[in-house]
């Protein structure tokens, strides 16, 4: 869609009020280089205390806005006002001067140093005037603020033992130590367990009470909908929408990302076809990964998206990538009928498995190549390697997976790094898609893709097990296995507790078993 | 479709990372050339691009090493390996077509074998193996020549250093030679193109089926046969095969790679770069010469030059990822659109 054929539909409630809002963002601009990333975004907090969404696909301008908020962006025009009063950043240390606070996805905490250390980082230790830094007075002021987010962490612990949310923990707790008035929490949820969550949203609530404002971005909507009082979304590097998030449901919020209501049911596509054939494509007896799987049974048939649900540290990964060959395993493995010994990823590639790892970045893509030899990797792992590539063949190979997939991209030869995040991930999938694979296993296929990808990719991955692969997906996300599964493995602590039917597989019993209750 | 006007911007594009090195030929050479008339002599020319055939040779295996990831320290070494390994087979009276197959063959059998097996198979660091292979390997070297120049009196010798072929050196035949070979293999395999993904993301490699050791084995024996062969034009170049290990070529032959623009981190940039980078060195080099500016210069000036070129890269990516780099970071690269190849009017952004 074209932004000059998308309205923009602003929901502004009159706002006559003398003192000012809290934050006020109006007509940001940004270009870089050709890029308009921002187009006149608008973003307004009105009152202390309530958290607000930023929500929009990836691509829209979100991170710009943010970056503008914190500092860390120029804008090329607009005005920011906090409480009526103007101000300009030119670097982030003005925005933190103003109050402004950013948690960032990559969590930046200084590991080999204390928790106190880290919560007070930037000259705010507290020092004796002869004996320089205090480190018993510093880890009372930690203790103090820790006690006010209503964690009992002992601020003398080195933060390399902690848990990833709990290192996310340090960096909000450092930004309430400054005084934020307004804290940005970017994809705070993104890498945290169901249970993590929550001790994330109770210290949102405590915040909240005290009167910080919060600016939350997360693409996923059980967030959004349990903690979130109102929300922006952006769409092209423009405001579309600002409304309370009790007006806002899931479609709507996916029809103003994506500013075309029709394609929203098309995204969401219909339900499945075909469903399982006859023909088991792979049957697991007796799976082992020492230390962290026992004894695992199960079949995959053709045609059948069979899930695994598991907390964090289940064993549900592992079980991929053994399955994979890239950890060690003892079992009975057989793809097809034909024993398959998993040990090697060239070799499961051969024996038709393919795998999608979590983290694609990191391991699912070569970022600095183009969409073409991304697409085309798997294809041409037969192929001599003094051999040359031939371009059409290559083309013609990637083209057709590109369409499958859906990948919108400017050419085959973009860099896949270049593209948004949902189309990398569709790159991953798609290079599994030039070869004739049976197996696919899928280890978190959505992860960080916003809720219009993600409900593309559901339906992509229908389509290819209604062609008749076997798809095995792993995923923290209990209502995307609901949506997807023919049938749902539950692991907890490295057993198999349960094998349920789509049908007896309510969210909320799929939650209790994978919590170890029955 | 691609238009010409496409395709003049794509090449724009490709130049990218070499773009400071370019940019200073092009100023330096005709700036170089009214200073002085002796430079753009054909004799002068050819002077200078021969007495960078070590270099050059070098610095296009190492082009290989580089985007892999690596780097080798030995190559100075292998390649004073092959020069007395030449030397003493010639004694026996081995044609010399052989021997300089033979003598080829000894690098890459040791840089596959031992840095290449060390590295790849037994996992080892890069900067460990390829150190302790450049020290036993002179130890080797010095035993084995029992620290005496061999003169080489063979025609072989005489060919490869000093005569030409259709009027021009057979030192730059070679040079020639090596690089489109190696442009070939960079750009029209796909163990080329298994270089670029292994140096991009080793584990994105390994789970796509590349066959990540044997990948680096074959890496480290091109990058030794690259050494043998430089040891061979040496040895034709002096006329003697000497057992002093040079070892500032492997750092020299690392300058020039990364002033062409690849990435010390692996996965981009290329043998075009590397030429520019060789080219580079060799003008300076000359032209100090020409003008009895003393060695020292010439280091300080490519030291700086260097750093330049890198941090002019780097700063260029930072202010492109700045936009991005605090933002909803699900996809830093999707708003940073100047460090993205992909011409604004072509982005994925605009849908």
């Amino acid at each position: 869609m074209s932004s000059a054929e998308s309205k923009v539909r602003t929901e502004k409630p009159a706002d006559g009020e003398a003192g000012g809002a809290v934050l006020r963002m109006r007509g940001i601009e940004k270009r870089y280089g050709g890029v308009h990333a921002l187009r006149g975004a608008e973003l307004t907090i009105r009152e202390p205390g309530v958290v607000h969404a930023l929500i929009g696909e990836n691509g829209s301008g979100k991170s710009s806005l943010l970056g503008v908020l914190a500092g860390s962006v120029r804008p090329d025009g607009g005005t920011i006002e906090m409480a009526g009063e103007q101000c300009s950043f030119r670097s982030p240390v003005d925005a933190v001067a103003r109050g402004i606070a950013m948690v960032s996805q990559e969590i930046a905490v200084a590991p080999d140093l204390t928790i106190a250390e880290n919560v007070l980082l930037g000259h705010r230790l507290v020092r004796d005037r002869v004996a320089g830094v205090s480190p018993r007075k510093s880890r009372a002021k930690a203790r103090e603020i820790l006690d006010g987010l209503g964690l009992d962490y002992d601020p003398g612990a080195l933060v390399r033992d902690l848990r990833p949310d709990q290192r996310q923990m340090i960096e909000i707790a450092r930004a309430v130590s400054m005084e934020a008035r307004i804290l940005i929490l970017d994809e705070p949820t993104s890498s945290l367990t169901d249970d993590e969550v929550d001790g994330l949203f109770t210290t949102i609530r405590r915040l909240k009470a005290q009167g910080v404002a919060i600016l939350f971005v997360s693409h996923r909507l059980d967030d959004l909908f349990e903690v979130v009082d109102e929300a922006t979304v952006l769409r092209d590097g423009q405001t579309v929408c600002e409304a309370p998030m009790k007006e806002l449901d899931a479609d709507r919020i996916v029809a103003e990302m994506i500013g075309d209501a029709g394609a929203v049911a098309a995204k969401r596509g219909a339900a499945r076809r075909r469903g399982p054939r006859d023909r088991v494509a792979l049957s697991v007896k007796g799976l082992d990964v020492e230390g962290l799987l026992r004894e695992i049974d199960l079949t995959v048939h053709a045609g059948e998206v069979v899930g695994v649900a598991g907390l964090a540290g289940s064993g549900r990964s592992e079980l991929l990538e053994a399955l994979f060959g890239v950890r060690p395993s003892s079992g009975t493995v057989e793809v097809e009928g034909e024993p398959f010994r998993p040990e090697d990823p060239r070799a499961s590639i051969r024996a038709g498995i393919g795998y999608l790892p979590p983290e694609r970045k990191t391991a699912g893509l070569s970022l600095q190549m183009s969409v073409r030899d991304n697409l085309t990797a798997i294809h041409n792992l037969g192929r001599l390697r003094l051999a040359s590539p031939r371009r059409r063949q290559e083309n013609e190979v990637a083209g057709r997976a590109a369409s499958a997939m859906g990948v919108k991209t400017a050419s085959l030869a973009t860099p896949v790094g270049a593209l948004s995040g949902g189309n990398q991930q569709k790159v991953a999938l798609g290079r599994w898609l030039a070869v004739e694979g049976k197996v696919l296993l899928l280890d978190e296929p959505t992860r960080g893709v916003d809720i219009a990808a993600k409900w593309e990719i559901h339906r992509r991955l229908r389509d290819l097990a209604d062609e008749g692969l076997a798809l095995l997906v792993s995923s923290s996300e209990i209502d995307e296995l609901g949506e997807l599964c023919d049938r749902i493995l539950v692991l907890f602590r490295g057993r198999q507790v349960a094998f349920l039917d789509r049908e007896q597989a309510s969210e909320d019993r799929l939650a209790r078993i994978a919590g170890g209750h029955l | 479709m691609t238009t010409f006007p496409d395709l003049i911007r794509d090449g724009w594009e490709r130049t990218r990372r070499f773009r400071p090195v370019l940019f200073l030929l092009i100023v330096m050479i005709p700036v170089f050339a009214i200073l002085q008339g002796a430079f753009l002599t054909q004799q002068n020319l050819e002077s200078m691009l021969v007495n960078s055939a070590v270099l050059w040779i070098v610095a296009m295996g190492m082009t290989f090493v580089l985007l892999s990831g690596g780097f080798d320290l030995s190559v100075a070494a292998i390649a004073a390996l092959a020069g007395i390994f030449m030397a003493k087979m010639l004694q026996q009276g081995i044609p010399g077509g052989i021997v300089l197959v033979l003598a080829v063959l000894v690098g890459v059998l040791v840089g596959g074998l031992v840095n290449g097996l060390l590295i790849g198979r037994g996992g080892l660091s890069v900067f460990v193996v390829t150190l302790a292979s450049m020290i036993s390997l002179s130890g080797v070297v010095d035993l084995w020549s029992s620290s005496e120049s061999f003169y080489v009196y063979a025609p072989v010798a005489k060919i490869i250093g000093t005569d030409d072929f259709l009027g021009i050196p057979t030192a730059i035949w070679i040079m020639a030679g090596v690089f489109l070979a190696a442009l070939y293999v960079q750009s029209r395999t796909f163990f080329g193109r298994d270089v670029y993904a292994i140096g991009g993301n080793p584990v994105a490699a390994r789970l796509a089926g590349i066959r990540v050791p044997g990948t680096l084995i074959a890496i480290y024996a091109l990058m030794g046969g690259c050494a043998g062969l430089a040891g061979v034009v040496a040895v034709g170049r002096i006329g003697a095969a000497v057992p002093q290990v040079n070892n500032t070529l492997p750092l020299e032959a690392i300058a020039a790679v990364l002033l062409g623009g690849t990435a010390l981190s692996g996965g981009s940039g290329g043998v075009g770069g590397t030429a520019l980078g060789v080219l580079f060195i060799a003008v300076l080099d000359n032209r100090l010469a020409i003008s009895g500016v003393s060695n020292d210069w010439q280091n300080i000036v490519t030291g700086i030059i260097l750093v330049v070129a890198v941090a002019s890269d780097r700063l260029r990516f930072r202010r492109a990822e700045k936009g991005a780099d605090l933002g909803a970071g699900s996809d830093p690269d999707s708003e940073g659109a100047e460090q993205s190849p992909v011409p604004a009017d072509r982005s994925p952004l605009v849908t």
